[in-house]
């Protein structure tokens, strides 16, 4: 593992989250929940763009094979590092983010956050605009309702990854 | 060498690979950019020439040479009913050109800094805090760097036609979400323009044979199917896994190349020791943080980042009062490699748990530190590696006793976020195309079970007894890589 896999690894384990890869749901969440570490200031180095479902990265995705690879050949270079104390308080915070549902239920919660955030941050749409933000999710797909947009500005805003 | 044509071409170069490229009058524009000339600058195989004394050629001729593709490619596929607007087509072509322009200074050395391993944080006996500080900013990937560029830079964003174009541009060879998958497909993807050049291209520069790709005969049997995937009818799967086995085959042979390799990582270590330092002073200008580079990519003073801007570093710590940083940089200045203490190479399939290369990292971080102090030689002066090559990623990591108990279907659904890993290849008559992965007959298919690394352990030492005491630590370290 280099230094940027161990990060990500401490940064999951950070957010109580099991280093699963085998499912597309699993792969997902890792996905979504990295996004969203490092939106929350906890920077792993990962560069996302949009893609099928929301914000992806194809480096992350190697590193997420590595790590699995390495772990099932019983190699985990991860022991003894640990995160800066601030970066692992804000994915102490973000954890309360994740629902403790099943994996189904944590999956779309984390793709529909991750997808808000990104299309706002890169100025896709407008943050006080959830009926756009739904269309815009739509045209891509995701059928998500103004509701679930709505809920899931106010969260990213409580949790400081959208400015109020 | 086939010309590519273009009736409107407002110049043409000659290029070593393609024969003639027809260039518009736009892509003109955008190539007499100082953004754009700043690609001669910086070495395409970075430090390759210091094995290879012809490989230095430049990403400036390597961005050529991928237009070069594109019009080819656009050519062939347009020919088999692939369907795009000229809008669509310009920026394809704009987007091969100026794919790599976020590239650092000797290109992937100085951008994956972030993720190099210091020795004394890998090895047991060392008091050291392990510790990763995810409050700085990472280097950004090349891609992200190179929208920083394309978007930012007022040159470039006036000769690709202003910001909407240029961020059209970008999406392409970031793959963003204004972006059409099945162009990008065409910049990222195993077949993609990118690498059908540089295997090309750092087979004629290197002289090692291995990445002669059968690109006209790739071309002539491109097809795109009723629904716009595009992929190679059946009779041309030689040449496809001929691509795969290319890019393999270089890796081993030319990218990791034991002394190249050796005088890059050593380049990385030092890089990362700089860095770290709390004096600015000291770090020799190597950028802090993500947003340093960040500042530097999106200013005037884009054009000091060549490989001129690391070669500048390395001549000011060769003076440096640390003696592993003097050390780490006159290696490099004085082309005096690291050596080679041992190598061990490792083919095996990727359920199996047990394999000389682990014995031999258990073995280093157990005995390493013992060696360095029995031998007077810094810790820090010996440098660990573990490089990877796959010859074909199967999707998803699958296993390949996972995969058998899956359909060809189950496997492309769950595997379509490396979709643009996924050749596609038109079985008989077929009007859609099928997954490489479901040739079964397909050699390159059979090896994507397997994962190959070579684990190295290399020392840099300069003492005029360099010779004697290299031969001892090889003796010392020989059976390593057992149990």
């Amino acid at each position: 593992m280099d230094r940027q896999q161990i990060g990500l690894k401490l940064a999951v384990e950070g957010l109580k989250l099991p280093f699963l890869i085998n499912t597309f749901d699993d792969r997902l969440i890792l996905q979504k929940a990295v996004y969203l570490a490092q939106a929350a200031g906890v920077n792993l180095g990962y560069y996302y763009h949009w893609y099928l479902h929301g914000p992806y990265s194809p480096s992350l995705t190697r590193d997420e094979y590595a790590i699995g690879f390495e772990r099932g050949q019983g190699v985990d270079d991860s022991e003894g590092w640990k995160l800066d104390d601030e970066s692992a308080g804000r994915l102490e915070k973000l954890k309360n983010l994740i629902p403790k549902s099943n994996r189904p239920e944590v999956r779309r919660k984390l793709e529909l956050l991750a997808s808000v955030h990104f299309l706002i941050n890169r100025r896709q749409v407008r943050q006080n605009d959830a009926r756009e933000i739904t269309a815009t999710l739509k045209r891509f797909e995701k059928n998500f309702s103004e509701e679930e947009v709505q809920n899931a500005l106010r969260e990213l805003i409580d949790y400081g990854l959208l400015a109020a | 060498m086939v010309s590519s044509q273009h009736d409107d071409s407002a110049k043409h170069v000659v290029d070593s690979i393609h024969g003639n490229i027809h260039l518009t009058n736009r892509e003109v524009q955008v190539i007499d950019t100082s953004s754009f000339q700043r690609l001669r600058q910086l070495k395409q195989l970075a430090m390759a020439q210091l094995v290879y004394p012809t490989a230095t050629h430049t990403r400036f001729s390597h961005s050529i040479g991928a237009l070069g593709t594109m019009i080819r490619i656009l050519e062939a596929a347009k020919k088999h009913g692939l369907e795009i607007s000229d809008e669509q087509n310009d920026n394809l072509r704009l987007a091969a050109l100026l794919h790599d322009i976020g590239h650092y200074p000797y290109s992937h050395l100085m951008e994956k800094v972030d993720e190099v391993k210091l020795i004394e944080e890998q090895v047991e006996g060392v008091p050291v805090t392990k510790s990763i500080d995810a409050r700085k900013s990472k280097y950004p990937e090349h891609e992200e760097v190179g929208e920083f560029i394309v978007t930012g830079q007022d040159d470039l964003v006036k000769a690709i036609g202003g910001e909407e174009r240029a961020k059209a541009v970008a999406d392409i060879f970031t793959r963003a979400e204004t972006a059409d998958p099945q162009l990008s497909k065409f910049i990222h993807s195993s077949f993609d323009i990118d690498r059908w050049d540089y295997l090309l291209r750092d087979s004629y520069a290197t002289g090692v044979p291995y990445g002669h790709i059968d690109i006209n005969y790739l071309l002539n049997n491109l097809r795109v199917s009723p629904k716009g995937m595009v992929g190679f009818s059946e009779k041309a799967l030689s040449a496809v896994e001929h691509l795969l086995l290319a890019r393999f085959f270089m890796h081993r042979t030319v990218y990791y190349h034991k002394t190249t390799y050796g005088l890059e990582e050593t380049c990385r270590q030092l890089l990362r020791r700089l860095r770290d330092r709390e004096d600015s002073k000291y770090r020799y200008g190597v950028p802090v943080d993500g947003n340093e580079i960040k500042k530097i990519v999106t200013s005037k003073k884009l054009n000091t980042f060549s490989d001129a801007f690391v070669d500048r570093i390395i001549r000011k710590a060769v003076n440096d009062k640390d003696k592993v940083i003097r050390s780490l940089a006159h290696s490099i200045q004085s082309r005096k490699p690291p050596k080679l203490l041992k190598e061990v190479p490792v083919c095996e399939e990727t359920e199996k748990q047990y394999h000389a290369g682990k014995w031999f990292m258990q073995n280093c971080r157990a005995k390493l530190k013992n060696l360095a102090d029995e031998f007077q030689i810094p810790l820090q002066q010996f440098l660990l590696c573990d490089l990877k090559a796959n010859i074909l990623k199967r999707p998803e990591g699958l296993t390949s006793g996972q995969a058998a108990q899956m359909g060809s279907e189950q496997i492309r659904e769950r595997a379509f976020e490396e979709e643009e890993e996924d050749i596609k290849i038109f079985v008989g008559n077929d009007e859609e195309p099928t997954s490489l992965m479901d040739i079964e007959y397909s050699l390159v298919v059979k090896y994507a079970d397997y994962f190959f690394q070579m684990f190295r352990l290399y020392v840099v030492y300069e003492g005029e007894d360099r010779d004697e005491v290299v031969s001892q630590l090889h003796a010392k370290v020989k059976g390593w890589d057992k149990a």
